[in-house]
């Protein structure tokens, strides 16, 4: 049976690249998604998923992973990126198999990543501590927002 | 002629490997002078950190060591505490922790042979080139994976560094109907498995017979996971808390890595080694897929890995399809532990090899001192004597490129995990007199 929306936060202990998890927490906490009738909305943790990623979206119309990008922009930038735009590397060790490469080995074995929809916060890359950095956290409540925004846009949709 | 060319050939960042490593070949006069797999990855001091740790810490700290194996790494420490411990927990944990590492198999070969392994020996350079030519191949890699993951998560919480596991057994037994559910999709996922053995002995492997010693676990009645004496075709048959004696572990220049011998000698663990000891243990419907590959078991190809972990992965599947078959909640799902103080010997077949694990622990509870010997560090000396032999059967004078290709998929063949197996720090100083 298919999910209406799943959220996907994906991270690892280290740093701002926590901030998936984080989203992740302060959504299970959320009012909004609490008063959601069941089978509607999931919301998962990952943890460096790799490959695996494919069938974590498996089974939803629509797909919002959430995770740190490093692309050079300003520390807490907030990114909306569609998952068909999305592309990685074409060899990887198995150590550093992100999102980016999920989406690409998807699309090369023909699977549609157009319900894949990505929203990513720029992480500080000086940043070393076992919290986020002060520019992601504060970026953490507009991410949260967007969340509830896009989501109830699919589930009207649904 | 070009056979006798200088050959250098640097591989800076090994690709498809689990961590990072490198590789240095210096060939002269048709002769390979030197060559050394070189893993530069810092060394992660776990041993260190597990001192003055409680034993119940034990089993959530080492299952950090490793993404793709961490089952492996809390069933090692588990048993070498219960067995210090007196601690029997029972029928259903241990048949329990067997589909648990099934779970492991299953993935981590999955994702070995589809990601890492296979591109190489159908010429592509990765699984993305290979998925547009092979898709139904990969997508029967990636649901073989993910079955594996659903039963870590099933027992472990979640798939990567699951948090199930104690001393004495699990926190948690798995709900009836969950298992029943994932019964069904394991049942479901064995003509693929079947389908996934006669695929790697379809691909176009290079014959390279080679003389290795294996080594592995025995059980008396079953293919080892858990439990067993370490034997050899060498005629080694011992119990794992003699391992020290046989085996030693030293430091080679340029590696973080320790080098592990067999009375000082190269050896294989993993896949190959196993499959080649235990033959007579594997259930005869695996069996009879195995034969009818047409490939005879024991192997002295390297290159048959790929095969024997593919059966390896059906093996798991019936196995946990056994195991589950007639599941029943228990009253508990752990055993009581009582501590000791002495000297805890575990070693359990991870799914690259033997993992060995030694605890001396105070009569509180706490570590005193930790080693753990891992399969990487175990089959680095024989990857080395691996790629001089075949390089060398293979033909010095190919290009440096498909040299450079040729050693990559020597290595990548062994599966190595280089962050397992980055233990060791050797700092060197030299200063100007």
């Amino acid at each position: 049976m298919s999910v209406a929306v799943r959220v996907l936060g994906v991270g690892s202990p280290f740093g701002d690249d926590r901030l998936g998890w984080v989203a992740v927490e302060a959504l299970r906490r959320s009012p909004w998604l609490a008063v959601l009738p069941a089978g509607v909305l999931e919301v998962e943790a990952c943890d460096r998923p790799g490959a695996a990623l494919l069938s974590a979206w498996r089974d939803a119309q629509h797909v919002m992973l959430i995770d740190a990008v490093r692309s050079g922009a300003v520390p807490g930038t907030l990114f909306r990126l569609q998952g068909r735009d999305l592309s990685g590397a074409a060899t990887f060790s198995t150590h550093d198999f992100g999102v980016a490469a999920a989406l690409t080995l998807a699309r090369s074995l023909g699977e549609d990543t157009s319900h894949i929809l990505l929203l990513g916060i720029e992480a500080d890359p000086a940043y070393r501590g076992d919290q986020l950095s002060p520019a992601v956290a504060a970026a953490m409540p507009l991410l949260l927002e967007r969340v509830e925004h896009e989501s109830r846009q699919w589930m009207m949709r649904s | 002629m070009t056979g006798k060319r200088e050959i250098h050939i640097q591989v800076p960042v090994l690709a498809r490997v689990e961590g990072e490593a490198s590789l240095s070949l210096h060939a002269h006069d048709g002769r390979i002078e030197k060559l050394a797999l070189r893993i530069f990855e810092p060394p992660r001091l776990f041993e260190k950190f597990l001192e003055g740790r409680d034993y119940r810490e034990v089993p959530d700290m080492v299952a950090r060591i490793c993404g793709i194996c961490p089952v492996a790494y809390q069933m090692s420490a588990v048993h070498a505490l219960e067995s210090l411990f007196g601690l029997d927990p029972g029928p259903w944990v241990r048949a329990q922790r067997r589909v648990l590492y099934c779970g492991e198999w299953l993935q981590s070969h999955s994702l070995h042979i589809h990601l890492l392994a296979a591109p190489d020996f159908l010429g592509f350079t990765g699984v993305v080139g290979m998925a547009q030519k092979h898709p139904d191949a990969v997508r029967r890699g990636l649901h073989l994976q993910a079955l594996g993951n659903d039963i870590i998560r099933l027992y472990g919480g979640r798939s990567v560094h699951p948090v199930g596991v104690r001393v004495g057994g699990f926190h948690h037994a798995p709900a009836a109907a969950d298992v029943a559910a994932l019964r069904t999709r394991l049942h479901a996922a064995l003509p693929e498995a079947e389908a996934l053995v006669a695929w790697t002995a379809s691909l176009p492997l290079p014959a390279d017979e080679q003389a290795f010693t294996c080594v592995a676990l025995r059980h008396p009645d079953e293919y080892p996971m858990n439990t067993g004496r370490i034997v050899s075709d060498d005629g080694l048959d011992i119990g794992i808390d003699r391992f020290e004696q046989r085996f030693t572990e030293r430091q080679e220049q340029g590696s973080t890595a320790l080098y592990c011998y067999l009375d000082d000698q190269p050896y294989l663990v993993g896949p190959l080694a196993r499959l080649n000891l235990n033959l007579d243990r594997l259930p005869a419907p695996v069996r009879q897929v195995l034969d009818a590959t047409g490939i005879r078991f024991p192997s002295r190809n390297m290159f048959h890995s790929v095969v024997a972990r593919a059966v390896e992965i059906l093996l798991a599947l019936h196995e946990a399809i056994r195991v589950l078959s007639d599941y029943a909640l228990p009253d508990r799902a752990y055993a009581d532990t009582t501590v000791s103080a002495g000297s805890a010997f575990g070693c359990t077949e991870a799914p690259r090899g033997l993992l060995w694990h030694r605890y001396d622990m105070g009569a509180d509870g706490t570590v005193c001192s930790a080693r753990i010997v891992p399969p990487t560090s175990q089959n680095q000396a024989r990857i080395e004597a691996d790629l001089h032999q075949s390089l060398q059967a293979y033909g010095l004078q190919h290009s440096d490129a498909a040299l450079r290709l040729r050693a990559e998929t020597v290595i990548r063949n062994y599966d190595p995990c280089i962050s397992c197996a980055t233990h060791f720090l050797d700092l060197r100083i030299e200063r100007d007199a």
